[in-house]
């Protein structure tokens, strides 16, 4: 800072002059890769003047597992677990987008059972994530029971999951073909007792944290993504949605059985601030789960009887030679997996497309000229996976 | 626009087939040098398909089978290619930058993009041929900012030169890392910093 | 039957305050002076670090329990058997056995001075608290000034810790701390002087007496002509006192998911236990000076008429305990359920609303008087 020259009819002859101006300095802190709020071991370096940000970058590769190395290593359906590991809390939604890239090689369609089965997996395997999305962004913003109570209906959730595929978490469940098993005896009435419960509690959440003032507030008005931006910086899912973009791959490019599902595409629309606010982007979320449930309880209605996959694809798949690449609105945005084949039984490339990656990166040009408190909440809105920006 | 027709479990496929002739079309008319490459096997496998692609293998005819994609002949024109997606066929979101090194033998790489339509719903896939002795392309993050950190990594990876990139650090390899992870004649570090890799 | 403060005599000096006790019973006549001095400060620090230690790890647990059932769990359920009462005993063992780290690079004095000066100034504050008619060790003249003024002390021992903590994050906790008590200080003063108006003494002993009309439920809070002052006077004390012992969501100096602990990042076993002890006790004098001020002290239908003694003061002991711990209470249940507010929020907050709001509630409540003292003859 320039120090102000002092005004000369203020100062007497022979008084001392007094030091008015205070120099200050910008501080650089590493928020990361240890850090309660990074979601992981994001690691942001954060140049702030005070409490206010003056420039921000992401430092990524902490996690970093070579999960494209891999893909370039082992069997096709020996990947299949790796790519739950990538953004594992959406595992059943990893698998899905790598298991129809095979399929589109192998040309194969999933009998309409096993397509009904993946629907609804998926879709409640979105509702967790965002459950999680819901109750960290919670923590970030300094409430810390929305977590708990966010994580008892997730626990109901991975119960139904742990029903099905014995896992509670990498569930390796949607593979190339078809899905791992049928649904258990019973299976479809707990995932039913699960709607109607979690119908009645998610208006506590929406009441103790959306609609709380202080949470308005911290949120409304943060870290606005204008639509331009969030379109030239190609984010997608929720983060686009929030900036109030109409855009959702299972309405605009139907996959699986969506086309048959009623759903309503959530935008941000401002609700208590500007629209592409981070309040915004938790709103999608939260309205996103409702939507989920109604795609539940549609292919429950609509679960037709059957095979839940195709009888040709076995343990050693070769898919003919060629590249895929395939697309689908996993809870974070576009997931999307391009696979090359040579027709052997490794692939010549698996890439992945990793939706927090794309979304975060815009992350560090909007912190600029927020305080510390609301970078946390921009990390926090963004909702990201460390194990999927790395891979 | 209405969404797009789902003709399979993956999605839909005529129209993205359709999607990249009429970017050919639209591209071959404004002067690139571009070619268009479809699969030639059908949608769905046949039955007996796999005993074809050992006959077509045995031929050394290529039989394929995935998406269309357009190929860009000479790469120094790609910023202006993606210029021409974005602003004349509304092609507003680039959703993958990356490259495929599809043997350590083939003396170029693949750069490959793929773009999203906003408003027609339409995808494209872009390829473009990169020599492995001058591994050199022109950065699109000008035209396209969310390009940004794709060409990082795939630089890293695959030792590509993304010529004016404005940021051109490593991703999510350590700084100091020796070598290109991805290319197939890659050689596994024995240590990285007295830690044993092996 | 109402008592005009101010036309009402001053109320008589209090009797068998601990201190007086010491000084004049307990030790023999011929003692020197400064042995008697010496001794009753022993006496009386042993008794408040007790009593502090006792309270401070009864409302950790109550914290942890309450926090549990908030979050549909248990809380700590194992330790000692009964719904894991020993829980803290466990903690401040582990706390004390932990090695005493002192980072690279730290200000080792003030490091090291910061725990001690927090939690010195933290016990200093019981001095004044009234917890019965005989059981006060010192009957502070300006008992609620002596407070407030003890109180802000310990954000220059949280200063301190953060600044020779060599850390980054310590130093934003500290300052968000200098900025928020700084600011807070005028609320939390202000909306003091209501009571103290109504009282006309700053002495929280008077203040307990003069409320133990009614059978000794002449509380200020439920006094007919005052409780449209003294309620929300209480309001605003209770939310600068949340901001003053840094509780949330004023939580911003150890803010945990910015700042990754805050003033005290850097501190591990008994150093931290003595934030944590300070934590906890300032939360009680500042539920017990609410309780003193506003509730009625150890003012209880049924303990006001009983005769003196020490069976009185041990049930008085009891009254005003459980009163401030049920403000202490209170104090967790608004930690678990808000979230945390900004710092420019917080600022907002202080200068804005509460500061202006309390200088009309002292601008009413002086008025009130005024005319109450010209009109005593009208009032029943």
């Amino acid at each position: 800072m320039e120090r102000a020259a002092p005004s000369p009819g203020l100062l007497q002859p022979g008084q001392r002059e007094i030091e008015l101006d205070v120099r200050t300095q910008d501080v650089e802190i590493n928020m990361g890769p240890q850090h309660p709020s990074t979601h992981g071991v994001l690691r942001v370096l954060i140049r702030a003047d005070g409490e206010i940000v003056t420039a921000a970058q992401s430092h990524l590769g902490y996690l970093h597992r070579c999960a494209e190395k891999i893909g370039e290593n082992v069997d096709w359906l020996q990947y299949l677990p790796y790519t739950d590991r990538y953004d594992y809390l959406a595992a059943m939604n990893n698998n899905l987008g790598y298991s129809l890239a095979v399929e589109k090689l192998l040309g194969i369609e999933v009998p309409p059972r096993g397509q009904y089965l993946r629907t609804l997996i998926v879709e409640l395997n979105r509702i967790a994530s965002h459950l999680i999305a819901f109750g960290t962004y919670g923590l970030d913003i300094g409430a810390f029971t929305p977590f708990f109570y966010a994580f008892r209906e997730r626990e109901l959730l991975l119960d139904i999951f742990e029903k099905i595929c014995g896992a509670r978490l990498t569930y390796s469940f949607i593979r190339p073909g078809g899905v791992f098993n049928d649904a258990p005896p019973g299976w479809l009435q707990h995932v039913e007792d699960f709607c109607r419960q979690f119908e009645k509690k998610w208006p506590e959440y929406w009441d103790l944290l959306v609609e709380n003032k202080i949470f308005i507030e911290r949120t409304a008005n943060v870290g606005i993504i204008p639509r331009d931006l969030a379109i030239a910086w190609g984010c997608t899912g929720p983060m686009l949605r929030g900036s109030g973009v109409d855009w959702d791959l299972r309405r605009d490019q139907p996959y699986l059985v969506y086309d048959r599902l009623e759903f309503k595409v959530i935008t941000g629309v401002g609700y208590r601030g500007t629209v592409g606010d981070c309040f915004d982007r938790n709103y999608v979320r939260m309205l996103e789960m409702v939507e989920s449930l109604k795609m539940v309880r549609q292919c429950l209605d609509q679960m037709p009887e059957g095979e839940v996959s195709h009888p040709d694809v076995g343990l050693i798949i070769r898919p003919a030679p060629g590249e895929a690449y395939v697309g689908i609105e996993n809870p974070r945005g576009e997931l999307g997996h391009y696979v090359v084949s040579d027709g052997s039984k490794i692939a010549r490339r698996v890439r992945v497309r990793a939706p927090s990656f794309c979304n975060l990166s815009l992350v560090e040009h909007i912190m600029p000229g927020t305080m510390l408190a609301d970078a946390v909440a921009i990390i926090g809105a963004t909702d990201i996976v460390i194990g999927e920006t790395d891979r | 626009m209405p969404a797009l027709q789902r003709d399979t479990g993956w999605g839909p496929m005529q129209a993205y087939f359709e999607a990249a002739r009429a970017a050919h079309a639209a591209l071959s008319q404004a002067g690139f040098p571009v070619e268009l490459h479809q699969p030639n096997l059908p949608v769905f496998a046949a039955e007996g398909e796999a005993k074809e692609l050992a006959a077509a293998h045995k031929e050394g005819k290529h039989l394929w089978r995935g998406d269309a994609y357009v190929q860009l002949a000479d790469r120094g024109r790609i910023v202006g290619l993606c210029r021409f997606l974005r602003d004349q066929l509304a092609y507003q979101q680039i959703i993958d930058v990356t490259a495929v090194d599809h043997a350590a033998e083939d003396k170029e790489l693949w750069g490959m993009y793929a773009f999203l339509s906003l408003t027609t719903k339409l995808r494209l896939s872009v390829k473009t041929m990169i020599p492995k002795d001058d591994c050199r392309i022109d950065s699109i993050v000008p035209v396209y900012p969310g390009a940004n950190w794709h060409e990082r990594e795939t630089a890293e990876f695959y030792g590509i030169t993304y010529t004016g990139h404005p940021d051109p650090r490593h991703m999510l390899l350590p700084d100091d890392w020796v070598g290109n992870p991805l290319r197939k004649d890659y050689k596994f570090p024995e240590e990285y910093h007295g830690i044993s890799c092996v | 039957m109402l008592t005009d403060p101010v036309t009402a005599a001053a109320p008589a000096p209090p009797q068998g305050n601990l201190w007086t006790d010491l000084m004049h019973g307990v030790f023999p006549d011929g003692m020197p002076w400064w042995m008697v001095a010496v001794l009753g400060a022993a006496v009386a620090f042993a008794a408040v670090m007790l009593f502090v230690t006792v309270i401070a790890m009864f409302s950790i647990w109550l914290e942890r329990k309450v926090a549990g059932h908030i979050q549909v769990r248990l809380g700590p359920m194992r330790v000692g058997g009964w719904h894991g009462w020993a829980q803290s005993v466990a903690d401040g063992v582990k706390l004390l056995l932990k090695e005493d780290v002192v980072v690279t690079g730290a200000d080792r004095l003030l490091f090291k001075l910061a725990p001690a000066l927090v939690l010195g100034t933290a016990l200093a504050m019981f001095v004044a608290l009234p917890f019965a008619p005989g059981l006060q060790i010192a009957d502070v003249d300006l008992g609620v000034f002596f407070l407030i003024s003890i109180s802000s002390i310990t954000t220059i021992g949280v200063i301190m810790a953060g600044w020779g903590s060599n850390n980054k994050w310590s130093v934003y906790g500290a300052m968000r701390e200098a900025a928020q008590v700084a600011s807070y200080e005028i609320p939390l003063g202000l909306s003091l002087m209501p009571p103290v108006i109504y009282y006309g003494s700053l002495s929280l002993r008077t203040a307990t007496d003069m409320q133990a009309g009614w059978l000794g439920l002449h509380w200020y809070v439920f006094d007919p002509l005052h409780f449209w002052i003294a309620i929300p006077s209480f309001v605003l004390f209770f939310v600068a006192a949340l901001a003053e012992t840094k509780r949330a969501p004023f939580d911003l100096a150890e803010s945990e998911s910015e700042l990754v602990a805050g003033f005290h990042t850097e501190y591990s076993g008994i150093r931290f236990s003595f934030f944590f002890l300070e934590e906890y006790a300032a939360m009680f004098v500042m539920s017990a000076v609410g309780a003193a001020l506003w509730f009625g002290g150890w003012n209880f239908p049924g303990v006001t008429q009983m005769p003196e003694g020490a069976l009185r003061d041990f049930l008085c002991v009891v009254v005003f305990t459980v009163k401030s711990m049920l403000l202490v209470f209170v104090m967790m249940w608004v930690r678990w359920t808000l979230p945390r507010i900004r710092i420019d929020q917080v600022m907002t907050l202080g200068y804005k609303y509460l500061t202006p709001l309390s200088l009309i509630l002292v601008f009413a409540a002086a008025v009130l008087e005024y005319f109450l003292a010209l009109a005593p003859s009208v009032l029943p």
